[in-house]
């Protein structure tokens, strides 16, 4: 979760200290993570995005434990400030990671703000969102020449492995 | 008189009941069968009948009460975990030799220790369980008693090898997990008597939890106990707060704390897997 060194070693101290104390941080978070949850990708100062990020995936794990189960629907209603994203969350996120377990966030970091402070900026995501890539996506060229010569020679190689194999 | 008279009466009543079922008796006390074998060769030889072994085929193992000491589970910071599988072993060693019985806070307890000034170098000290603390080998628990109107509090070290014996006269939970509040309470409630008998309890089933309410002596106390951090459920805080105080102590509550997943330690899995270890190391 932590992104360095320094803040690896914290003797217990898991928690950044951001807000004015623990329920103006816990508030703060709770209004970046229902951002997140409506938007599915947002964009913040890179400290809250790493800090959301936790409860961001922790919250699709209770998620994935249905709207019967008494603790989930607690969190989601603690969590999510905007009501009418809970039905959001059970029947779309949970259901978009039923077969996955863990890494459901994607955070990138950004060029640091212009205009204000110039605070370190990063953005977060759920995966599986409609959005075009945050990374360019590799292009798959195989149909290169190049890439048609590698594949004829792999297969030769293994034919010949093969034959050398029978005899 | 009356006390006298019935007293004599049950006697004779119990009197009769035996001489009721004196001729079932006799019957089981027959001598037949000895007498016999005085007649194949010499005296008869005396063999003791065989204990009677109590096995309750009505509980099975999978009844019975699933209990792992606390102190085997490792507390949750990055402390290199082999610490604890190497002290989990010496810990199983330990209870090879010593029972270390199953009790909780709010347990009344008799525990036998050396003590080289004691009279015949053992001390037994009897007390209710007010904290037990600690991990792995340095596990602690307290005992609390007044003795001679005097509150006294030992701090045992549950694997230390001074200790002789632990008895458990009374096993039972309290309301709460921490029972330091019985310093600030009235001393009747944590008086026990040293000849205490122990009382039976059942190893199948939850633990009966007591929910006793203490009364408590006039402020200053050594904790502002009725703070949430606490959560005290034992104190009888209507006696010694004015509705005003305990809605003034509300303002340290910390409503969000249960919601916040970055302080959450699920030991369910950990407890299940050191549960067996433990158990497969115990029966070899």
């Amino acid at each position: 979760m932590r992104l360095t060194l320094r803040a690896l070693i914290s003797h217990g101290r898991v928690a950044r200290r951001i807000g004015l104390g623990p329920e103006s941080r816990i508030n703060m978070l709770r209004n970046i993570l229902t951002g997140l949850v409506r938007h599915e990708r947002i964009e913040t100062t890179r400290a809250r995005a790493d800090e959301v990020r936790f409860y961001a995936e922790k919250l699709i794990d209770y998620a994935k434990k249905g709207d019967t189960n008494e603790k989930s629907m607690k969190m989601a209603d603690f969590w999510l400030t905007e009501k009418d994203l809970i039905p959001k969350l059970f029947q779309v996120l949970a259901v978009r990671f039923e077969n996955q377990t863990g890494g459901y966030t994607r955070m990138a970091r950004i060029p640091n703000r212009e205009n204000l402070d110039r605070a370190s900026m990063a953005v977060l995501e759920y995966k599986g969102n409609p959005f075009p890539p945050l990374f360019p996506v590799k292009r798959v060229s195989e149909l290169n020449l190049l890439n048609q010569l590698l594949k004829a020679y792999r297969e030769e190689k293994a034919q010949m492995v093969s034959e050398k194999k029978d005899l | 008189m009356m006390a006298a008279c019935t007293r004599r009466t049950r006697e004779i009543m119990s009197l009769l009941r035996i001489s009721r079922h004196f001729p079932q008796n006799q019957r089981l006390l027959s001598t037949s069968v000895p007498r016999h074998a005085a007649a194949s060769d010499g005296p008869p030889k005396f063999t003791p009948p065989s204990k009677p072994v109590i096995i309750d085929k009505t509980q099975k193992e999978a009844s019975l009460r699933r209990f792992l000491s606390p102190e085997f589970i490792p507390p949750r910071q990055r402390t290199n975990p082999v610490k604890f599988s190497a002290e989990r072993k010496d810990m199983i060693q330990r209870r090879k030799v010593l029972n270390i019985p199953e009790f909780y806070v709010g347990s009344i307890l008799a525990v036998t220790m050396t003590d080289v000034h004691a009279n015949k170098n053992l001390n037994r000290f009897v007390g209710i369980c007010i904290q037990r603390s600690g991990k792995g080998l340095g596990a602690t628990f307290i005992l609390r008693n007044v003795v001679d109107g005097q509150g006294v509090e030992i701090c045992f070290e549950l694997y230390n090898p001074r200790l002789r014996k632990i008895e458990v006269l009374k096993l039972e939970k309290r309301m709460d997990d921490n029972l330091m509040y019985l310093r600030d309470a009235l001393p009747e409630y944590s008086s026990f008597d040293f000849d205490m008998q122990p009382v039976h309890y059942e190893i199948t089933g939850d633990v009966a939890v007591n929910p006793l309410k203490v009364k408590m002596k006039p402020k200053p106390w050594s904790k502002r106990w009725e703070r949430p951090k606490f959560n005290i459920m034992g104190i009888r805080f209507d006696l010694c707060l004015t509705p005003e105080m305990m809605e003034h102590a509300q303002k340290w509550a910390e409503p969000w704390r249960p919601y916040d997943m970055l302080k959450e330690y699920d030991t369910s899995s950990l407890e299940e897997q050191i549960f067996k270890e433990v158990q497969e190391n115990l029966r070899k």
